[in-house]
């Protein structure tokens, strides 16, 4: 099998999975329990708060676990916002993930939310120019996607952090970094929470994380029994966290490499695609996009059609995020950066891991090759 | 203690004269099989069937899934009892108790099949009327449009007493009247005409093409859930699952570009034909209707009905799309049908579709091609699936 669709999941790396299964089958406790089995498990799980921190150049303290992207983003919305009082505005992109685009657009469908979605250019790029017009005193949230899942644009979210503490001092700064954790580097963003979900980098399905800054304006997600300082509550899922950290170690460790092999893979895949006639590259030139997503469009093919004709092959593309693919019409985040008609039906993402190879690249490629020239005799007439 | 069982009363099969036996019979299997896995005691007796030995706190629910059974009419639940006077007024006072503190109105109906039983139908009702106005002052008698409708009947062995009827799908058991072979395609219409036709007795088998890769595998099983829907009612048939990308790139290379939709039916008929006639069903049906798609005009309709010999039945001829939404929302398939997965065949859908074709200029396109070893080999590659029918409360 050639995977190409490591933005939807990925594989869970064998190291993850065994220390998953020894905190089911082994050291199975409850990290809140008052006996001594209880408290070394919550020491394993602030250790691996702290290697998750690591990238984010973060203190252990500022991680919360949760059960992942969808969940961290909901926790960033609404908590950041329930203490607010009066009227507020919040701003976003029109290239966010359903879980931060859904539910910042639920907030102004209430009465004294005002709710700003940003454009972004043809590649993707918030526009920060229209940030800066848009934050004012009474902004209670901005929240940006880190790298966008479709076509790999790497926002600065430096920049629009400098301009959020000048213009908007009151506004909490929420960044969507689910595809960006460990593919970019992460370590002087200025964001005050970040979302992270573990499938992305080969760890288990749901469980993730959020970062909190310390001392910013954050009333947490999900209520009960009180663990993670308040802020979520619930038993935590100490063989997804220990998996999550297994992967992460891992992927630290090797990560110069990791990458370096992402961004020859995806270099390959696009110089073999492009010598079809008729491919177009969605998003920034591959140098300034994140290593891992490559999107194309075939003109004068279906994607979907594409992606269901490379399955007898065993090759997995995507043609557009999983969270998206099931929806009927048109794709949100293209049509956002102008990218319509027969380039957007032809849209195919490619993502790849760090376990894909040159060879792979070319076969998948070639492949390719010949079901786009076999598809494109057969046209709408 | 309460004895309960189920009335059920018959549709059509009342019109029948010395085959109605075999009616029956078939009626009795059928809800037999619809209750399987409680193994009720099913008896037929003088234009009834009964269903005892249900487990009481369901029989609201055992009773709907009878509404999925054709040949029937309505379903009640009734109390039961000896046919004594003493036992059917303790048995009416039962049933009207939970009306005791309400002012409802209430009539009483008899029937005595068994003519035996001392007292006739009038002084059934005038005396268990004056018994249950005595017991619960509250209610009141309208003989005209009663509140509640209390039915006495007086069988062979026992007396039946229900106040209300759940209707039925009606029409005639499934197996009384031969096989036909559904045309399925996953949009709105098939599934409602597959529901009519076997709401006439007659035992299903279907069949869908599928065109990889210009169709999913999500598609493919909407339309296996589809068929699944429409056995709930149907029953148990088989789901013949013919793949035709071959037939449709080869319309698409050699003949007229504006013919390829109404091509693609006819050669769709054919396959469906010798499909049909190995498995034993002798007619087709489709759920067409005249003048809802170019396909689907009074030419269009000639030049798909010139493809076959079977006879074409198509229970949505005359209907409305509105009307045949209602029927789909009403029958479950609907939501189904409307799933995103719908086929992405729309490259093979011309842009200006002929709206009025000739038999004979279609055969001759036709005939451009020999479509014969096509033919076989789509039927040779035909995957069978047997779609069970299980009851979903």
């Amino acid at each position: 099998m050639i995977y190409l669709d490591n933005s939807a999941t990925t594989r869970t790396l064998p190291e993850a999975a065994q220390a998953a299964l020894a905190a089911m089958t082994g050291d199975f406790f409850n990290p809140a329990a008052a006996y001594g089995y209880g408290a070394r498990m919550e020491k394993r799980v602030n250790e691996a708060r702290a290697v998750m921190a690591k990238p984010l150049r973060a203190r252990r303290e500022e991680i919360i676990f949760t059960s992942g992207g969808t969940e961290s983003n909901n926790a960033a919305v609404f908590g950041s916002l329930k203490g607010w009082r009066g009227h507020k505005r919040v701003i976003t992109t029109a290239v966010e993930h359903p879980s931060v685009f859904e539910t910042v657009a639920s907030l102004g469908r209430t009465g004294d939310t005002e709710v700003i979605v940003l454009p972004v250019n043809e590649q993707g790029y918030p526009d920060l120019v229209a940030l800066r017009d848009a934050l004012t005193e009474d902004t209670a949230l901005v929240s940006m996607m880190h790298v966008n899942n479709e076509l790999g644009t790497v926002t600065d979210l430096f920049a629009a952090g400098r301009l959020i503490r000048h213009l908007a001092p009151r506004a909490v700064f929420h960044a969507d970094g689910v595809q960006a954790y460990l593919k970019v580097d992460t370590d002087s963003l200025g964001v005050d929470l970040y979302s992270l979900s573990a499938h992305k980098f080969h760890a288990p399905k749901g469980v993730g994380a959020l970062y909190v800054r310390s001392g910013v304006r954050f009333a947490g997600g999900q209520m009960g029994g009180g663990q993670e300082n308040n802020l979520r509550s619930g038993t935590l899922n100490v063989p997804g966290i220990l998996g999550m950290e297994t992967a992460a170690a891992l992927y630290q460790q090797n990560l110069s490499a990791w990458r370096q092999s992402m961004r020859l893979c995806k270099q390959r895949l696009y110089d073999n695609l492009m010598s079809i006639p008729d491919v177009v590259l969605n998003g920034p030139p591959l140098t300034e996009a994140a290593p891992h997503i490559l999107n194309l469009s075939f003109l004068g093919v279906r994607g979907e059609v594409l992606l269901h004709a490379l399955e007898p092959f065993d090759i997995c593309v995507s043609t557009g995020s999983a969270c998206a693919a099931r929806k009927a019409g048109k794709n949100r985040i293209l049509t956002a950066a102008g990218i319509l008609g027969e380039r957007q039906a032809g849209a195919i993402r490619f993502s790849l891991c760090p376990f894909n190879t040159v060879e792979e690249m070319d076969r998948a490629a070639q492949v390719i090759a010949e079901q786009v020239q076999f598809l494109r005799r057969y046209r709408r007439r | 203690m309460n004895n309960n069982a189920l009335v059920v009363k018959y549709a059509e099969i009342h019109l029948k004269g010395l085959n109605r036996p075999f009616f029956e019979r078939k009626l009795v299997e059928k809800i037999q099989e619809a209750l399987a896995d409680v193994g009720p005691r099913v008896v037929r007796e003088q234009g009834r069937i009964f269903v005892y030995d249900l487990p009481e706190e369901g029989l609201q629910a055992y009773a709907r899934r009878l509404t999925k059974v054709f040949g029937i009419h309505s379903v009640s639940i009734a109390a039961y009892g000896e046919k004594t006077w003493e036992d059917v007024k303790a048995m009416g006072i039962r049933l009207m108790e939970a009306y005791r503190e309400e002012p409802k109105t209430f009539k009483v109906f008899a029937r005595r099949a068994d003519k035996r039983f001392p007292m006739n139908s009038e002084m059934i009702c005038r005396e268990l009327g004056g018994e249950l106005l005595q017991a619960y002052p509250n209610l009141k008698v309208d003989v005209h449009h009663p509140q509640i409708p209390l039915t006495v009947e007086i069988r062979q062995d026992k007396a039946f007493l229900y106040t209300g009827e759940i209707l039925c799908a009606g029409g005639m058991p499934v197996g009384t009247n031969g096989k036909a072979m559904l045309l399925i395609s996953g949009g709105i219409d098939s599934p409602v005409a597959g529901y009519m036709i076997a709401k006439r007795g007659v035992s299903l088998a279907a069949i869908h093409f599928y065109s990889y890769p210009y169709t999913s595998e999500r598609a493919r099983d909407k339309v296996v859930e589809l068929a699944r829907l429409v056995s709930e009612y149907a029953g148990n048939f088989d789901l013949y699952l013919v793949p035709f990308t071959e037939i449709q790139t080869t319309i698409y290379d050699k003949c007229p570009a504006s013919e390829t939709t109404v091509l693609m039916r006819r050669l769709m008929m054919k396959i469906a034909e010798r499909t049909a006639k190995s498995c034993g069903a002798l007619a087709l049906v489709t759920g067409e209707s005249i003048g809802q798609v170019a396909s689907q005009t009074i030419e269009s309709l000639a030049v798909t009905n010139d493809a076959v010999d079977m006879p074409v039945f198509r229970p949505l001829i005359g209907f409305d799309k509105e009307e045949i939404i209602e029927r789909a929302k009403k029958i479950g398939t609907f939501e189904t049908s409307i799933l995103p997965y719908e086929d992405c065949c729309t490259v093979f859908v011309p842009q200006h579709p002929v709206t009025r074709p000739s038999v004979d200029r279609l055969r001759a396109s036709e005939a451009l091609v020999d479509f014969e070893p096509m033919i076989e080999a789509a039927i040779r590659n035909t995957e069978v699936i047997a779609i069970s029918h299980i009851i979903s409360d």
